[in-house]
């Protein structure tokens, strides 16, 4: 198995702030999928912009074989914006496209073919904000496929979609998964982390890196989630509950 | 028909229509981004920013469209300086500096250059006197306006879908909104000898938003609103000419109108499937 990407003791700032994550040192190898867990304001979201270069990394190394792609929460874009489905995809081919030239014809079949990867070529033409959360997740999904990412980074892909959605969603990642690539799959929900080949758990800094059933312990949860966790024991499952700042 | 050509034959018209077009071909396409990036009330106040330049150009001996510029310069700094803290809220900020320039504006041209220009014409336009100047700066920024959305609309349409994965997606979002902010500047300053300080929103806002409700894509979108610009400040001109009122007024009535039709026509009950853009 190649190591696609690796962090060594990595530290992140926001401008000249001190480090709003500190400490991160772990690896994927091709078709695995990780797990970015941790409450909100934890540092999920600044682990992924120092991955994309977006920050400035104070301390340690960042290793990253392929092109990295971001695929953010669907609520955070406009919704009202007239653009389709396969608009949006196109989107993935925007950083190749000189300034002067249009979208070209490959890039085009490409979106299509993307979208009909994650099962939405029947919905090309739709109106992205017409399609329900889950569908707009998996056209965010799209336009990564046609950046030709092959590391994604995803912020809270299963935020606010129902059970039928999250499954498509779920189908759509291990297909990706299967093609050998990384994902990395930021949740606060510990059931959603277990089901992942790794898990790294973040509050400000690293609390621990490992396979699901030697990470999700109750001793790392209360580390990663703080006092305010309340842990349900059901059998060998734990639920960490939280209040949801946003 | 002569009350379509009797207008046509008088030179000063042909000008003013020259100087409508232009600013149609810049109204639409920049309207477009106004209207989606939600830059409506940053322009209007920016228009009516720009008046106490226009009222100080004269007695300074300063060429108008530097003056004005020079005011809408001046209210964007201000803007900026005052939002930087987050203790004053984008709008409120532009609220304020809005009325502060108005009310400048009022006491300058009626206390301290009592003989200047007509303030009615600096704040609604008018269809005499366009400058060769003016037709040029006209022509200048419809160019720039097609030049900019071939070369930047990518840039804009993603900076304002989805701000968070702009940078990731190789858009340099920075740049293009700075771009974006200049030429809509200039070409408020361009609107001003046609419709005035209070009413640049009619040829830059207006059309758009009411494009808005009768496209489904950018492209559309943007070619809807040249042409609805360029309808409602003919149409307006010529209520102008011939009930003797000044353009400004005449083009938004228009605009006004058009923009009730759409919205009677998408809302009503055979169209429920659609839903309402917001």
């Amino acid at each position: 198995m190649t190591t696609v990407i690796e962090t060594a003791d990595l530290a992140a700032a926001y401008a000249s702030g001190p480090p709003a994550l500190s400490g991160v040192t772990f690896a994927a190898d091709e078709g695995q999928a990780v797990a970015v867990l941790g409450p909100n304001g934890g540092g999920k979201t600044t682990l992924f912009r120092a991955l994309l270069g977006e920050i400035a990394v104070v301390r340690g190394t960042i290793t990253i074989g392929d092109a990295t792609a971001y695929v953010p929460q669907t609520e955070r874009s406009r919704l009202d914006f007239p653009v389709s489905a396969l608009d949006v995809a196109l989107m993935g081919a925007y950083a190749r496209t000189r300034w002067y030239r249009r979208v070209t014809a490959a890039d085009r079949a490409s979106a299509r073919a993307a979208l009909e990867r994650v099962g939405l070529a029947d919905q090309a033409r739709t109106r992205f904000g017409e399609l329900s959360g889950g569908q707009r997740q998996r056209v965010l999904i799209a336009r990564a496929l046609v950046q030709d990412a092959r590391v994604l980074l995803l912020d809270e892909p299963f935020g606010g979609v129902d059970h039928a959605s999250e499954q498509a969603i779920m189908d759509t990642l291990d297909d990706l998964r299967a093609d050998g690539r990384v994902l990395l799959i930021a949740t606060h929900d510990v059931e959603q982390a277990r089901r992942w080949d790794r898990v790294l758990c973040v509050r400000g800094e690293q609390i621990a890196y490992g396979a699901p059933a030697d990470t999700l312990t109750n001793a790392v949860l209360e580390a990663t989630y703080g006092p305010e966790i309340v842990m349900l024991d059901c059998g060998h499952r734990a639920v960490a509950i939280q209040h949801h700042h946003h | 028909m002569r009350w379509l050509t009797d207008p046509l034959a008088a030179p000063f018209m042909q000008r003013a229509l020259l100087a409508a077009l232009g600013l149609s071909v810049a109204g639409g396409l920049l309207g477009t981004w106004i209207v989606l990036r939600r830059l409506a009330f940053f322009t209007h106040a920016a228009g009516s920013a720009t008046f106490p330049g226009l009222v100080v150009a004269g007695p300074w001996g300063l060429a108008p469209p530097i003056a004005a510029l020079a005011a809408g310069l001046g209210f964007a700094g201000m803007l900026a300086r005052m939002t930087r803290r987050g203790a004053t809220s984008s709008d409120a900020a532009t609220g304020l500096l809005l009325a502060g320039a108005l009310a400048l504006g009022i006491v300058l041209a009626s206390d301290v250059y009592p003989s200047g220009t007509g303030v009615d014409r600096l704040l609604f336009g008018t269809l005499l006197g366009l400058s060769d100047a003016d037709l040029w700066l006209t022509l200048a920024v419809a160019v720039a306006a097609i030049t900019a959305t071939a070369a930047l609309g990518r840039t804009w349409l993603m900076t304002g879908f989805d701000p968070a994965a702009a940078r990731s997606l190789g858009v340099r979002a920075a740049r293009g909104d700075g771009l974006l902010l200049a030429l809509l500047a200039v070409s408020v300053v361009a609107a001003l000898p046609a419709v005035g300080a209070l009413l640049v929103t009619t040829l830059l806002v207006v059309p758009a938003a009411t494009a808005r409700l009768l496209t489904a894509s950018i492209g559309a979108l943007l070619a809807a609103s040249v042409a609805l610009a360029a309808a409602e400040s003919v149409t307006g001109l010529l209520l102008a000419y011939h009930l003797d009122l000044p353009p400004g007024p005449a083009i938004a009535i228009v605009g006004g109108g058009a923009f009730a039709l759409a919205a009677l026509a998408t809302a009503a009950p055979w169209r429920s499937g659609v839903r309402a853009t917001g």
